[in-house]
């Protein structure tokens, strides 16, 4: 660091020939010289085939026979694909009831959650209030604390509520800015806005609500997009609470439901039914996942250099 | 379409919804009156009125949810409340049995935090150096980056739900699984492919037997002096290297300081526990607060060292009270007269320190106070239980461990109960304190000299007791034709050098299933990458032109560029890796196994498993606070020990 700061170069990024290859990996633009380049497409292609391989063979699995799950063999894809497994497990009831289960909580716990972190996100960035400080730095301490400190009171406080077994324990409390990561995430979008959209709203008489709904809000979307992304994500993916609070059979729900399919009495094991069952739940997140991507992936990137 | 069930949550939504409308309006009305009384100007009231108006739905849910909570839990983590039935205040309990592993499956809570531990200090390192590899080669400009950016994060949308990890688990069967198919199939293919995957094998069975013979308890005994006399060792060599300065006496103060933590820690568990504590430890605890004071005035700080020492006393207090209030458990000890009378030894140099009135004669008194102790430790109790005998054996450095046959000679506490690590520590903290305060040159080296050779021969001694120990476990499990004992198991794995016709048992074997999690964890490593790569990013190329005129080669551009830019990254990593090794649930309720399920299991599950399963509510708050104090104490260390982070 203090070598390369003493030699005051900063000026000199365009005395730089944008070809020069003694850069190597480190520096952005440039080309590089044919073999290294060859070479960072294995390593990227090798590891994406890491990357993707359960997923694939989840796929190929789903499309097996049981004579051939049970085989020992190394084919990822069956000769003939048993689409039927899937009709089969389309107009199964409880699949269709978990799944239903699940939309429904993910539709409740996302209206809630979204918009009443867009109400906190915009009082910690774009008003300026006394205590706003404290109440921040509370709602940042509740970031250090783990989620089990308040597992088990919260489970009596369900109980003695009659909530248990139901819906009510997983999806109300995101009515209450659920997740202070993700409040931290969309002040710090929020916070990056010109303020001068807030004042010159202010002088033609409009109140913060107005500001927030008409001015804020509109510009947040991208922000907006990447939370609900992630509790999208987090509440499908969701096994721990269900397994708590939904043990009612009529109130299971998709997470539940697949790890339910394995069951080590079973032999055996019927596998493609596991990864069907797999395959159907994992497909609403993959599609989320690719529309959203940009979001997404910048989203991460906010909560991790800010913080 | 709609059933009962969720017709009755709709409703509730609706309720909450103008609950909190009310609730909000409420409390920023409240905040404004306040603000008036205050004296706050009309404008200035608004701007309170509409804070809080629109920051009201988490403050009414951070009490409802949060506060309220946490102080009913603290509560019922004193009580045996189970759903349905009565409260009865029971004290220190919960926790109690919990630490001293009581019960029918006693160990299980210390088996889940030590997996844990495990996952946290095994697994995210590999997190890491998975993430940091793949933001190295995605921060290029080839064509497509993007795209394979997007494969490479996939994975961390999919392992926080079931179906991907029971993908994992079907692909990582012992018989005909993929994995090993695949992997045996290389294996006779490629000389050089099967050479490294038997080292692999017998690295990670090697490993996780030695970490499991470890946590199952027995033997632990010559790894108690060999880690205190290692990390002596490493941190008075780190003195004895470079030149003498300020840096030095910063490294000193700094290992002392963390010491001071641990020790802290234990005494106040000690405490809670109202163990017969060993005075050393106590005495150790005081030391270090009074060596804060001596560095601390030396350079001026005096309001830090204060607080060690309101800090020092305040702990002393709390295990004092403690020791008083708790019950003595049946079947054990009354040691509450020797644990007072350690803590009023210890007292004494803190009481010191708060007058004031000190100087280094202060050492004299430390030096009786020290002979007077060994003296209380060793006779009459010591001498008369006939343990003084392995004491003598330790301090002139001969084996400890006379009669490997004997069961029941290796079964009581080892030599751990007769000279402790706590004196290791001491001694330690004792040659730190010399570095710092003394002012010949000549003594100092001495010192580190005499403290070097001392560590050495406690290590070597140590580890060859070690070898003696871990070959009578053996010899016994064999005795008694079983393998109960887990180093059977261990040197099953490391007798046959290497294993050449086996293949990973990944989700059967006690050995294999954490490294089965941890892979899974390298798999969807993306987040940690994406963090990093954003850091790559924001590392201005200039500094790399620079070095690279300065004559930098790549490797040194890479450790003394990039490593110290992305510092931010990689701490905000450690931290959220260590966070979330600690509450790892779905991946473990997925891959376990009924006869693995001890060595997989994290804090997270256990406290699903106790509490959830069985509706023990006072038990599960008292493994959720000792968890959430475990928590907090790792990420306080980590922001306290964080200075190898570069801030721009």
């Amino acid at each position: 660091m203090s070598t390369a700061t003493s030699v005051h170069v900063t000026e000199s990024n365009e005395a730089i020939p944008v070809n020069n290859p003694r850069f190597g990996i480190f520096k952005r633009s440039y080309s590089m010289a044919g073999f290294g380049k060859f070479m960072i497409y294995v390593a990227l292609i090798s590891a994406s085939a890491f990357f993707l391989f359960p997923l694939v063979w989840m796929t190929g699995t789903s499309l097996k026979t049981v004579e051939e799950v049970g085989q020992r063999q190394l084919n990822l894809f069956p000769e003939v694909a048993q689409w039927g497994n899937y009709t089969k497990m389309l107009n199964d009831p409880a699949f269709q009831l978990a799944y239903g289960n699940s939309v429904f909580v993910v539709i409740i716990v996302l209206l809630g959650t979204v918009t009443s972190i867009c109400l906190v996100g915009y009082a910690f960035s774009r008003l300026e209030w006394r205590g706003r400080n404290i109440v921040f730095t509370m709602m940042m301490a509740t970031l250090m604390l783990p989620a089990q400190a308040t597992l088990v009171p919260q489970y009596v406080l369900f109980h003695q509520l009659r909530w248990v077994p139901g819906f009510n324990p997983i999806a109300i409390p995101g009515f209450f800015a659920g997740g202070a990561a993700l409040v931290f995430l969309l002040r710090q979008f929020m916070a990056t806005l010109p303020k001068d959209l807030d004042e010159a709203a202010m002088i033609d008489g409009a109140n913060p609500l107005q500001i927030w709904w008409y001015v804020i809000m509109p510009l947040s979307r991208p922000a907006v997009a990447t939370i609900t992304v992630f509790l999208f994500v987090g509440q499908w993916n969701n096994l721990f609470m269900p397994l708590i609070y939904l043990k009612d059979a009529s109130l299971t729900t998709m997470p539940v439901y697949v790890a339910g399919k394995y069951n080590l009495q079973e032999s055996p094991i019927p596998w493609q039914n596991i990864m069907t069952a797999s395959v159907l739940f994992v497909i609403p997140v993959m599609i989320v996942f690719i529309l959203t991507q940009r979001y997404f992936t910048e989203g991460i990137a906010l909560t991790g250099t800010k913080g | 379409m709609l059933d009962q069930p969720k017709l009755e949550t709709l409703l509730w939504a609706f309720g909450t919804i103008v609950f909190i409308f009310i609730g909000s309006i409420l409390v920023a009305q409240i905040a404004r009156a306040v603000a008036r009384g205050f004296r706050l100007s009309p404008a200035e009231q608004l701007k309170v009125y509409w804070g809080f108006l629109f920051a009201s739905p988490w403050i009414i849910g951070f009490v409802i949810f949060v506060v309220g909570p946490s102080l009913a839990s603290l509560y019922y983590s004193f009580t045996d409340y189970k759903l349905g039935k009565d409260i009865n205040w029971v004290g220190l309990d919960n926790y109690r049995s919990l630490i001293n592993a009581e019960g029918r499956d006693g160990r299980n809570f210390n088996r889940a935090m030590f997996n844990s531990l495990y996952y946290a200090i095994v697994g995210v390192p590999l997190q890491i150096f998975a993430a940091l590899s793949m933001a190295l080669i995605l921060n290029t400009t080839v064509r497509g980056v993007r795209l394979f950016r997007l494969i490479f994060y996939m994975p961390v949308i999919l392992a926080g739900g079931p179906a991907i990890l029971l993908a994992w688990r079907y692909m990582l069967a012992d018989n005909g699984g993929f994995v090993n198919l695949t992997l045996g199939n290389l294996a006779e293919s490629f000389f050089l492919f099967n050479w490294l995957y038997r080292g692999f094998i017998f690295l990670v069975e090697g490993f996780n037997g030695f970490f499991i013979g470890l946590t199952n308890g027995n033997p632990t005994g010559p790894l108690t002096f060999f880690l205190p006399a290692f990390v002596a060792f490493l941190i008075i060599i780190s003195l004895i290297r470079g030149e003498w300065g300020d840096n030095k006496r910063e490294i000193a103060r700094r290992a002392i300081e963390m010491i001071g933590f641990l020790v802290g820690g234990l005494l106040v568990a000690a405490g809670l526990m109202a163990e017969p504590i060993d005075i050393s430890w106590t005495f150790i605890w005081s030391l270090m607060v009074l060596a804060g004071w001596a560095i601390n005035t030396h350079k001026g700080h005096a309001t830090r060292a204060q607080l060690w020492q309101w800090l020092g006393l305040g702990l002393l207090i709390v295990g004092f009270i403690l020791t008083l209030i708790t019950p003595v458990p049946e079947g054990v000890e009354d040691a509450t007269l020797g644990y007072l009378t350690a803590i009023a030894f210890a007292s004494l140099p803190i009481l010191f320190t708060l007058v004031q009135k000190i100087d280094h004669r202060v050492f004299l008194v430390f030096g009786a106070l020290l002979v007077g102790i060994i003296l209380i430790r060793v006779a009459p109790h010591q001498l008369l239980n006939g343990k003084a005998d392995v004491l003598l054996r330790y301090m002139t450095f001969q084996s400890a461990v006379v009669q490997p046959d004997n069961l029941d000679y290796l079964n009581t506490e080892y030599i751990a109960s007769y000279m402790d690590a706590a004196w290791l520590f001491f001694i330690l903290i004792a040659t730190l304190l010399g570095v710092i305060l003394t002012k010949s040159a000549k003594l100092r080296q001495y010192t580190l000299i005499g403290a070097t050779v001392f560590f050495g021969v406690v290590m070597i001694n140590s580890a060859i007791d070690g070898v003696t120990y871990f070959r009578a476990y053996d010899h016994i499990a064999q005795a008694e034709g079983g393998s109960n004992f887990h180093f059977a198991r261990f040197n099953a794995a490391t007798s046959t050098v290497p294993d050449m016709s086996s293949n990973p048992k990944w989700l059967t074997n006690d050995l294999w299933v954490k490294p089965s999690l941890i892979l899974i964890n390298m798999w969807s490593a993306g987040a940690g990458m994406l963090i990093f790569l954003a850091a790559l990013k924001g590392v201005p190329g200039s500094l790399y032109e620079a070095a690279e005129v300065d004559g930098a080669n790549r490797v040194q551009r890479f450790f003394r560029i990039t490593l110290p830019m992305i510092s931010p990254a990689m701490f905000y990593n450690v931290v959220i890796g260590m966070i979330g090794a600690l509450q790892t649930f779905e991946a473990v309720y997925i891959l376990r196994n009924n006869d693995t399920e001890t060595s997989v299991m994290s804090a997270a599950y256990y406290l699903f498993q106790r509490t959830f399963l069985q509706a023990n509510i006072g038990e599960g708050s008292a493994i959720s606070w000792l968890l959430a104090v475990i928590i907090v104490a790792l990420t306080v260390m980590q922001f306290r020990y964080s200075n190898w982070v570069h801030y721009e």
